[in-house]
């Protein structure tokens, strides 16, 4: 396929428009790749479960799965139980890296915090998420409480950590330049440690935010009656394969494009916009 | 007869994104007879790697030909001993393992393994070391393992890519004697490519100077200096000081500043 | 440098109390153990003025009481068993099938591009996902537990070993092609240990995953094992085993981590200088 895509065209061309060409080619190629998986496992589904007459207890057609989405689309309840995740995972989230950068930036400056901290923090990074949903929903009840809390948990810790390393990579020279420019502590913390240890925060939320996604839908499953794994898991009592399907696929496009479109280029911009700074320096 | 010959040789790279074409290398072409020391200096960016990668067979040329020893190149191998800029050595291996490698390679057993990497470590004067790992070494020692992991092999022909490049320059200059001593014990035949007009002279028979992009060679100097060669008695030979300018000319260098 | 004395004199007390503080702190034992030692203090006290009530938060008294009574009866050595068990069991079968299709995807062009979409976006599923369908397929069963373990290890394994591959320095291949080195003796002798990092730390984040996974997997499915002891106690309101899984969950990673994944890492990577020390 790319074989034919890539071949230099023959005809005499102006040399823009054969670079547009080929750069069109060079598109079409790679995304025809992208989705070729996809294809043919949709074409292995669409074929196989017919052919070799799965039960619906067992494996959902295709064409059950599509029509579970449809409804779901045109009656609003797949949109209800996406947003109902969604928010949990920005509640948790949002209050994770509103305390723990802060709180990885203290540790980054002070050894002596950092010192104290650090074999805790070890330690709960094992723990983070999932392995306090017993607790969690003791504290706070099943609901909504108790999702967020796993959710923060999870990211908190990350960020925590990764705010940390961050802080530490920011080079000496750098501190002392703004200190001797007469930066006071606030202004040291806007001007230096937050955006030194940007690129540091956005993968340490990238990281934190794939266990709280996990994190999040074994809560849901265990402590709540809304959001997507909550009725993943509703739907295994009454043997609807077909819904356990489109969930799993909402989970993983969902988290696939929030990764892709939310994380992702945050991290490529804050490296690119201020890792180059850090590097300067160092 | 001449054990490399290099005959119109063109590369030209396409932008893996943007997809235009650039000629790096437009034509260039050169012999080296068996047993010398060929530098090849250039503007930066005109092609040296490139060509050097073409003779060591890492990239395929878009035109032109390269034979070694009367027949075409195919592929990177044994018969043409790579030293690299950032030395390449590796971090898994120590010093003796790094050496004897290929001799592994070429299936050589053990025992003989260990005593060819025994007599290079001693002529490159890493003595005492052969038991350190790359990362316990410093760059001049590393770049020293980098010759001897070459020399072990008893390649035709060395292919050195600015070795000395990232070496401070006290260690460069030891470096770059001793690497003639060695050369004029076994003597094969190098490609040497540095951006150092001065180093160029001090250690070649002959210096190509390639032109800026799309390369071709600009000029072919012989150097008369008779060996063996130390850095004082180069500097104080006339010829010496004569080439350089006449380098510096070409490169377009003011000739204002007493080495490097 | 002028400076005004009170500041200097000022400056001097506070790098010496930090020197005292971050001096104790370079003590080995106390530097790991210490902080352990007073959050278990701040622990017991807030437990002793009964800040919350006893049926949310047990002080360190009375769960290590209930762990000694635990252990007397066998359930909690067996709970942590199983549990291992689990893990380990997973985990293998996960490495092996990450480090076989880690390579192949790495080395395969063709591999690569057709399977690359799919892996991130089995990855993006998630493990606990599965466990519905695969309650479905196996019953609440060990499979299950096991498939989803596999499932967790298999997929960041893969990936960091790709990404581990293509890391390598294009010269260190070219230098092993131009030494001799033909397609097979140049993964073994280059990609493989070049590829060491990358593996170790797949296996490391594999093994988080697996470690939380198997926990929620315990507590959905409910037999055995710390997960369900911990569920099963929340149930009943007896917090002072949830407090025990938690500690026993973070002790089990932390001798993981010191015994199995540090020594190895040290022997290798470490001792090659590929990596700075990991984790300290
Ligand atoms: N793989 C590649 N793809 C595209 N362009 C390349 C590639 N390798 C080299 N080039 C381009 O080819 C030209 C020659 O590169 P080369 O590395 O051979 O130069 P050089 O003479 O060795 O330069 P320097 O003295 O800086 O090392 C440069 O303009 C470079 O940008
Ligand atoms: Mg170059």
């Amino acid at each position: 396929m790319t074989g034919i895509a890539l071949r230099p065209s023959r005809e005499p061309l102006s040399d823009s428009g054969r670079r547009q060409l080929a750069r069109r080619r060079a598109r079409l190629s790679s995304a025809a790749w992208f989705l070729s998986p996809f294809v043919v496992l949709v074409a292995l589904w669409a074929v196989l479960v017919p052919a070799l007459d799965v039960s619906p207890r067992t494996f959902p057609s295709l064409a059950s799965v599509w029509a579970v989405f449809t409804s779901g689309v045109t009656d609003g309840s797949l949109w209800t139980q996406v947003f109902a995740s969604l928010a949990r995972v920005g509640a948790g989230t949002g209050l994770a890296i509103a305390i723990g950068v802060p709180f990885g930036i203290l540790m980054g400056i002070s050894r002596g915090v950092s010192g104290f901290f650090s074999p805790l923090l070890r330690f709960s990074v094992a723990l983070a998420g999932i392995a306090w949903i017993p607790l969690a929903t003791l504290w706070l009840g099943y609901g909504t409480g108790a999702v967020v809390f796993i959710v923060f948990n999870a990211v908190f810790f990350a960020v925590v950590y990764t705010t940390m390393l961050g802080v530490r990579q920011i080079s000496t020279s750098l501190l002392r330049a703004a200190r001797s420019l007469g930066a006071g502590p606030g202004r040291m913390f806007v001007e230096i440690y937050l955006p030194g240890a940007a690129p540091s925060i956005v993968t340490g939320l990238r990281m934190g935010m794939g266990f709280a996604w996990r994190g999040l839908i074994a809560a849901e499953i265990i402590a709540t009656s809304s959001g997507l794994g909550y009725t993943l898991f509703l739907a295994r009592q009454y043997y609807e394969t077909d819904v356990i399907i489109l969930m799993m696929i909402t989970i993983g496009v969902l988290w696939l494009l929030m990764d892709r479109f939310l994380l992702a280029p945050l991290e490529r911009r804050t490296v690119e916009r201020w890792g180059a700074r850090r590097q300067v320096g160092t | 007869m001449s054990l490399l010959s290099v005959e119109n040789l063109n590369q030209v790279y396409t932008d893996a994104y943007t997809h235009e074409e650039m000629t790096a290398v437009g034509n260039v072409s050169f012999d080296i007879p068996e047993g010398q020391f060929i530098s090849l200096i250039g503007p930066s960016g005109c092609g040296k790697t490139t060509v050097l990668n073409i003779v060591a067979g890492f990239i395929r040329a878009s035109g032109g030909s390269v034979m070694l020893a009367g027949k075409p190149i195919s592929g990177p191998g044994p018969d043409r001993g790579v030293v690299f800029q950032d030395f390449a050595l590796f971090p898994w291996k120590s010093v003796e393992a790094n050496i004897a490698f290929g001799l592994k390679m070429r299936g050589v057993d053990k025992a003989e393994r260990k005593r060819r990497a025994r007599e290079v470590i001693e002529l490159v004067g890493l003595s005492g070391f052969e038991a350190k790992y790359p990362h316990e070494l410093s760059g001049g020692m590393r770049q020293r393992v980098g010759v001897a992991r070459v020399l072990a092999t008893e390649p035709t022909m060395m292919l050195m890519d600015e070795p000395f490049a990232s070496i401070d320059a006290q260690t460069r200059r030891v470096l770059q004697q001793e690497v003639l001593r060695i050369w004029e014990q076994e003597r094969p035949t190098v490609l040497f490519v540095t951006h150092d007009v001065d180093e160029a002279i001090f250690m070649s028979d002959r210096v190509i100077v390639l032109s800026s992009r799309p390369s071709a060679v600009q000029a072919d100097i012989e150097i008369p200096i008779p060996r063996p060669r130390t850095w004082s008695d180069v500097y104080a030979d006339p010829a010496f000081v004569r080439i350089r300018r006449e380098l510096m000319a070409m490169l377009g260098v003011d000739d204002d500043e007493k080495g490097s | 440098m002028t400076v005004d004395t009170p500041v200097r004199s000022q400056q001097r007390s506070r790098v010496e109390t930090a020197g005292a503080w971050t001096g104790l702190l370079r003590v080995p034992g106390i530097r790991t153990w210490g902080p352990f030692a007073v959050v278990v203090a701040i622990w017991a006290l807030i437990a002793e003025l009964e800040l919350f009530p006893s049926a949310f938060f047990v002080g360190p008294g009375t769960v290590f009481e209930t762990t000694v009574r635990l252990i007397e009866r066998g359930i909690l050595p067996s709970y942590i068993g199983d549990s291992l068990l689990r893990l380990a069991v997973g985990a293998g079968f996960g490495v092996v099938i990450g480090v076989a299709l880690g390579f192949l995807i790495g080395l395969n062009k063709y591999a690569r591009k057709f399977s690359w979409p799919m892996l991130l976006f089995f990855q993006a599923i998630g493990d606990i996902a599965w466990l519905p369908i695969l309650i479905i397929w196996f019953g609440f069963s060990l499979t299950s537990v096991t498939l989803v373990i596999v499932y967790t290890v298999t997929f960041p394994l893969i990936i960091s070993i790709v990404a581990g591959i293509d890391s390598i320095p294009q010269n260190l291949m070219r230098a092993a092609a131009s030494l001799g080195a033909k397609r097979w003796r140049g993964i073994v002798e280059v990609v493989v240990p070049a590829a060491l990092p990358g593996i170790s730390s797949g296996i490391r984040t594999g093994l988080g995953y697996g470690w939380r996974a198997l926990i929620a997997a315990e507590i959905i499915i409910g037999t055995s094992g710390v997960g369900f002891m911990m569920f099963e106690a929340r149930r009943q309101g007896d917090v002072s085993h949830v407090f025990i899984g938690m500690v026993v969950l973070g002790a089990l990673w932390y001798a993981t981590d010191a015994l199995i994944l540090a020594p190895f890492e040290k022997e290798t990577v470490e001792r090659w200088g590929m990596v700075e020390g990991i984790g300290r």
